[in-house]
């Protein structure tokens, strides 16, 4: 057995780390990390001697075979290529042949190997345990996604570039939900590569993913739409409305919304946040739209919640603007009212006050 | 007319009743039910707060807040309501002296106030019953309450006053019960407390609220006019004998 570990290819690895740790130490002594990949390479070369041959393929448990071939080329242009060794990851290799383990089947595998990423990418992994996606995987649902399902295992690239690539990832599964989101004003901006449009994992997170049926999603998504929508910098380019943050907050339902995300119990009944007027994922833009058409929406809206009530309700909700003396008279006309009257009176009283002390003070 | 009861003390103190027993009950109602509002209501408008979610927790989260302070706010308005119909009925059967509707002596007082504090006439002026500045915050508590009564209705029955009313309503009445809270509380804070407790004149505190009198020499100091009404025999000496110490200076 201990004859097996310096088998031919682990010597050739050895020899070249060493070959290639002295000649970097030779010619270029202050450089010698740098020169570290180079090994990494040549190591993983001894292993591409069989594994980038088509052909090979493994035999599970029940039967079913998974091919064991790695292409060079998409490895060598990975993110981790020339970087890392293979048994870097596949740890549990030492040797030629390998010794055999059992598992049911090539999933049964990748979960088994499914904390190899945590060794180097040790914040996203632990961010990823608090997610839906581990929960269910806990719960017993074997597909639920793991690192390499989004990430890929040897042809990893960086998971950032094309934006485009985050929703491609997420509809693996996720299939009818992005083609809605497609059609959607994010959507179609983000077909565009338009920077400012947000992917999936602009509101969902990329690891830390949680459910989105939770009342705590619920509560605190306003947040989402505010991060950008509040942005007068990235609104101004659209011609958008910075108001809706406020406007919402200073609302009802906004008020109610932020008390209970900043813990103030849990809402008897759904307030209505951002998504139960505009959509989740098929949010359309009003811009362009027919004013009356965007009211009668509202009304619809509504009538969700309030059963019954009058396009006169609906007009309780002046939509995301301050009130002015032309849209909302009376609302303005009361914020005027009070602005004035308030500190008129305190100052008033504050002063008859002082002037009584002083009168006290200086006659008596 | 009716005429306050008056107690003529073994040690000589007189004591002249000022509120009878259903003002006082009235008045404790409303610290109970004006301390419940604003404790239930102000972490609903300083939402932004950080002591706003803790408040409300306090009373079981926001939901429970709310219905504590809706149930508050209708025994509040019941209480208004029976407060104007007892005056309504007061004055139609003309049974009642309307000792805190504002006159126009009220405002002369404000001036003439003014003109001793600053020096300018050496006499105090002489208040009835209810001064000025009572007349005030009475007046402001009354009129505030139905502010704050009829915006509240509009906010809890939303579907119900849309139905005959424009939707601008609803958040006129927002804004109109939000700020008119924050105008009573800042009034009771400033105007009540200096009133009523801090003012030297009453430190630490003026019970006849509690105890519903006042002593005959109180009456005469700051409600004099009161005092001429209820002991014209009493004054008139007075009068004789300030009149008679005048002289020989």
């Amino acid at each position: 057995m201990t004859r097996n570990l310096y088998t031919i290819p682990r010597t050739i690895e050895i020899l070249c780390f060493a070959a290639g740790m002295s000649c970097a130490f030779i010619t270029f002594p202050e450089k010698a990390g740098a020169e570290q990949p180079k090994a990494a390479t040549e190591a993983t070369e001894a292993c591409l001697e069989c594994h980038a041959e088509k052909g090979e393929s493994i035999t599970f448990a029940d039967k079913t075979s998974k091919s064991v071939q790695v292409d060079r080329k998409s490895w060598l242009s990975s993110v981790h290529g020339g970087k890392l060794a293979c048994t870097d990851c596949h740890r549990e290799i030492s040797g030629y042949p390998h010794r055999k383990v059992k598992f049911q089947d090539a999933r049964e595998y990748t979960l088994a190997r499914g904390n190899t990423c945590q060794r180097c990418h040790y914040a996203q992994y632990t961010r990823a345990l608090d997610s839906t996606h581990y929960e269910i995987l806990k719960a017993g649902v074997r597909e639920a996604p793991i690192c390499v399902d989004c990430h890929g295992a040897h042809a990893i690239q960086n998971p950032k570039t094309p934006r485009l690539s985050i929703n491609e990832k997420c509809a693996t599964c996720h299939g009818s939900i992005t083609d809605e989101f497609k059609l959607s004003v994010h959507g179609k901006a983000l077909l565009q590569n338009n920077p400012d449009a947000p992917a999936c994992t602009d509101c969902h997170g990329a690891h830390a993913i949680p459910s989105p049926s939770g009342a705590e999603f619920r509560l605190n998504s306003y947040k989402l739409c505010a991060e950008c929508h509040s942005n007068e910098e990235k609104m101004k380019k659209y011609g958008l409305n910075t108001d809706v943050l406020v406007t919402y907050l200073d609302d009802f339902h906004g008020a109610s919304n932020r008390l209970y995300a900043l813990g103030a119990g849990r809402p008897e009944k759904p307030i209505a946040t951002c998504n139960d007027c505009h959509g989740v994922h098929n949010i359309q833009s009003f811009k362009d739209k027919d004013p009356k058409m965007a009211r009668e929406k509202v009304v619809k809206s509504c009538q969700k919640c309030h059963l019954g009530v009058t396009p006169a309700f609906a007009d309780a909700w002046l939509s995301h603007y301050p009130p002015s003396l032309k849209t909302a008279p009376l609302v303005w006309a009361i914020k005027v009212a009070y602005t004035i009257l308030i500190p008129l009176i305190m100052v008033g009283l504050v002063l008859h006050i002082l002037l009584h002390l002083w009168r006290l003070r200086s006659h008596r | 007319m009716s005429q306050p009861k008056i107690i003529r003390r073994p040690d000589g103190t007189i004591l002249i009743e000022r509120f009878s027993p259903f003002r006082r009950v009235e008045h404790l109602l409303v610290i109970a039910g004006f301390t419940l509002l604003v404790l239930t209501g102000f972490p609903q408008k300083f939402y932004e707060a950080s002591w706003a979610a803790s408040v409300l927790q306090f009373f079981g989260g926001l939901d429970r807040a709310r219905t504590l302070h809706r149930v508050v706010g209708i025994i509040f308005s019941v209480q208004a309501v029976i407060h104007i119909a007892i005056i309504a009925v007061g004055i139609l059967s003309s049974k009642m002296r309307l000792t805190l509707l504002p006159t126009s002596q009220d405002f002369r007082d404000v001036f003439a106030t003014l003109s001793y504090y600053f020096g300018y006439t050496k006499e105090h002026p002489r208040y009835p019953k209810f001064d000025y500045r009572q007349k005030f915050e009475y007046l402001g508590m009354v009129l505030g309450g139905l502010v704050m009564v009829f915006s509240g209705l509009a906010l809890l029955y939303p579907g119900f006053i849309t139905s005959f009313l424009p939707g601008q309503i609803i958040p006129a009445a927002r804004l109109a019960h939000s700020n008119e809270a924050l105008l009573a509380f800042c009034v009771l804070v400033v105007w009540h407390v200096y009133g009523s407790h801090l003012s030297p004149e009453v430190f630490p505190m003026d019970k006849s609220m509690f105890t519903g009198y006042l002593t005959l020499d109180y009456l005469k100091e700051h409600h004099n006019l009161e005092y001429r009404r209820l002991f014209p025999k009493e004054a008139a000496a007075d009068d004789a004998a300030k009149a008679a110490t005048g002289k020989e200076h």
